[in-house]
């Protein structure tokens, strides 16, 4: 058996399959490095993403390979042997499965060694994402087979793929408000990344896990089938499988667009102080993010009762999250770039200045910016400028006028006033006004 | 007119006539019946162009391209004309639906669609074979409709079939492609097969 394997492995599509594949996978990764390059989490949900493209082509390799037979005129000749029909599909299952997992696995191979020095967290969840992902691409390749064979003609696989791809595009507006139906069906269905932080939850993963494996058997049955009636059952366990499947997948208020995994979020420390702490996700970037970290701790340290630890600013908008408002903590943004590393390392220390480093997340009413970049620029210690291309001018204006005014003020009053705007910002009161009336 | 009449039979072309007027009936059907809008969607056109170039694509070879070399016929002339026919029938079948209530347009993106499509696997049925020549049209297409970005030549050129139908690029692109497949299958002919292989 193993050795009509090896054969059908060489002179199958499966090598053809495989670089098919692995180019497409390969390409479209590093077509955009960014969406993948925060972790491994992002690198196994992006690929899953990518199977908008990899799942219709390996519904068409799948029917290519079926119409072997067919093509070499050998139809009637195999027909004519006393084997079971079983005993010829499994090598071709193997083989296509076989190729289809390794074409995965590989594409993942190639991405790995662009994060493999920066991502730090490695959570049991990226197998099971991946293995998902691959169990998708066998489906589609032993569906591709099935339905190939039946239908032995040269459209059958390009008519296949676009039927794939259309199917995958249109079961997110199919489903209108019921998500969950989407997530089970479509294999790449939510997989975008909305923060670094997010990840699928294990009940969602079982159920495609059901869904897809139903469908490969049912393929598999398909394949092996010689007539209508057993052709007829082997629909049998892609009905039972789509059943168990719905009941499993959470829906309605225990489902959740864009799951945040809070280990994710967990702060992890540097060594030495003052505390920096970044989320565990970004855990490689703590050597970068440090030095930035304390530079503007010791900025900070001109107020009275300065705070003396950083953390990383976890809040996410879709589900919209924060991180608790603490009188000590300064929110550090951290945001990652298509290499890997901590990006705009230039903007960090002047934004977890604004406000006097008060953290404003969730407080509703943002503080008045001009005060606010008064405030970060005393305590960088040069003149404000403009900051985003579209503000109102006289934001700026304002925030020159009123830092020209701390500058002419003590020193010791200057500090006392930004430390007041920091306090009103962290009770999210208002902060006008703050900086020209007298702090005591 | 004796020729005629073989030469389609041996290039099986009423199947493929039959496979084409399907693959529109289908995919005009299923928009009729799920949208409301009277235009398709651009990815359903540009997928309707892509497929009806696959089923026209077994034409491009007969069942024995060494024999019918042999023949003293001018193939270079017959072999564009069937080209252009071909193109004419995608083209035509989808113009067609314009005048009905699901509107597969505009012309502009079917025309050059199907030209440079049609192009790209006539250079495939010379190099490997017109049996494999949709595979580089099939991933190609359907990797540019998904990640289609217009801005840069360099991206227009290669996501050239998801481009609007007013961009010079993609239309460039397409021209070049359609011409260097209308070149090279006129004058070299599908590529020979193994004997095995010889019925398609």
């Amino acid at each position: 058996m193993s050795r009509i394997l090896r054969i059908e492995l060489r002179r199958s599509a499966a090598l053809g399959a495989v670089l098919i594949l692995l180019l497409a996978g390969a390409v479209l990764l590093y077509a955009a490095p960014q969406r993948w390059s925060s972790g491994w989490m992002s690198l196994a949900m992006i690929q899953r993403e990518y199977l908008v493209l990899l799942w219709p082509l390996a519904l068409a390799v799948g029917a290519w390979q079926a119409r072997r037979e067919h093509r070499s005129n050998v139809g009637e000749l195999f027909a004519s042997t006393a084997r079971p029909r079983v005993q010829r599909m499994v090598p071709t299952l193997g083989a296509m499965g076989i190729a289809v997992v390794c074409a995965y696995l590989a594409v993942a191979a190639a991405a790995a060694p662009w994060i493999i020095d920066t991502a730090g967290y490695f959570p049991a969840t990226v197998f099971v994402v991946a293995a998902v992902g691959a169990l998708a691409l066998v489906a589609a390749a032993w569906l591709g087979l099935a339905v190939g064979r039946l239908v032995p003609s040269l459209v059958t696989a390009p008519a296949l793929a676009v039927a794939g791809i259309g199917l995958l595009m249109v079961i997110p507006v199919a489903v209108r408000r019921r998500e969950w139906l989407a997530l089970v069906f479509s294999p790449m269905y939510g997989m975008g990344q909305y923060t670094d932080y997010q990840t699928v939850y294990g009940r969602v993963s079982a159920a495609q896990a059901i869904w897809l494996a139903a469908l490969a058997v049912a393929a598999a049955a398909l394949l092996a089938s010689g007539s209508w009636r057993t052709r007829l059952a082997a629909l049998l366990p892609a009905i039972l499988g789509a059943g168990l499947a719905i009941m499993i997948i959470p829906r309605n208020d225990e489902f959740l667009a864009n799951p945040v995994d809070p280990v994710a979020q967990e702060q992890v420390c540097a060594e030495g102080s003052p505390r920096v702490c970044v989320s565990r996700v970004h855990s490689g970037l703590l050597p970068e993010a440090a030095p930035l970290a304390r530079q503007a701790l010791a900025l900070l340290a001109k107020l009275p009762n300065p705070p003396t630890t950083v953390h990383e600013d976890t809040t996410t908008y879709y589900p919209d999250t924060s991180p608790p408002r603490q009188a000590d903590v300064v929110l550090m943004p951290i945001t990652v770039d298509k290499n890997g590393h901590l990006a705009r390392k230039a903007e960090i220390v002047p934004t977890m200045l604004k406000a006097a480093g008060a953290n404003t997340n969730g407080c509703g009413e943002i503080p008045s910016t001009s005060v606010s970049r008064a405030a970060e620029y005393w305590l960088i210690g040069r003149e404000p400028v403009t900051e985003y291309a579209h503000e109102p001018a006289e934001d700026n204006a304002e925030a020159v006028k009123l830092w020209q005014g701390l500058q002419r003020l003590p020193e010791k009053e200057a500090a006392a006033r930004v430390a007041a705007v920091r306090r009103a910002a962290l009770a999210c009161e208002d902060v006008d006004g703050l900086l020209t009336r007298s702090a005591r | 007119m004796r020729w005629l009449t073989l030469y389609l039979r041996s290039r099986r072309v009423p199947i493929a006539l039959t496979a084409s007027a399907g693959c529109t009936v289908v995919m005009w059907s299923l928009w009729s019946a799920f949208s409301n809008a009277r235009d398709a969607g651009v990815p359903m056109v540009i997928l309707t162009v892509l497929l009806l170039v696959a089923a026209v694509t077994a034409t491009l070879a007969g069942p024995d391209d060494s024999l019918e070399r042999t023949a003293a016929l001018s193939w270079p002339a017959r072999r564009a004309a069937h080209l252009l026919a071909a193109l004419a029938v995608v083209v035509v079948l989808l113009l067609a639906t314009l005048v009905t209530g699901a509107r597969f347009g505009p012309a502009g993106l079917v025309l050059r669609d199907a030209a440079g499509l049609l192009g790209l696997t006539a250079l495939g049925a010379v190099t490997i074979g017109a049996s494999r020549s949709w595979f580089l049209p099939l991933g190609w297409t359907l990797a540019s409709l998904v990640f289609s970005v217009s801005g840069m030549t360099s991206s227009e050129i290669l996501t050239w079939q998801a481009q609007a139908p007013s961009n010079k690029t993609a239309a460039i692109t397409a021209a070049l492609l359609a011409a260097g497949g209308l070149i090279a299958y006129a004058t070299a002919g599908p590529a020979q097969r193994a004997p095995a292989e010889a019925a398609l």
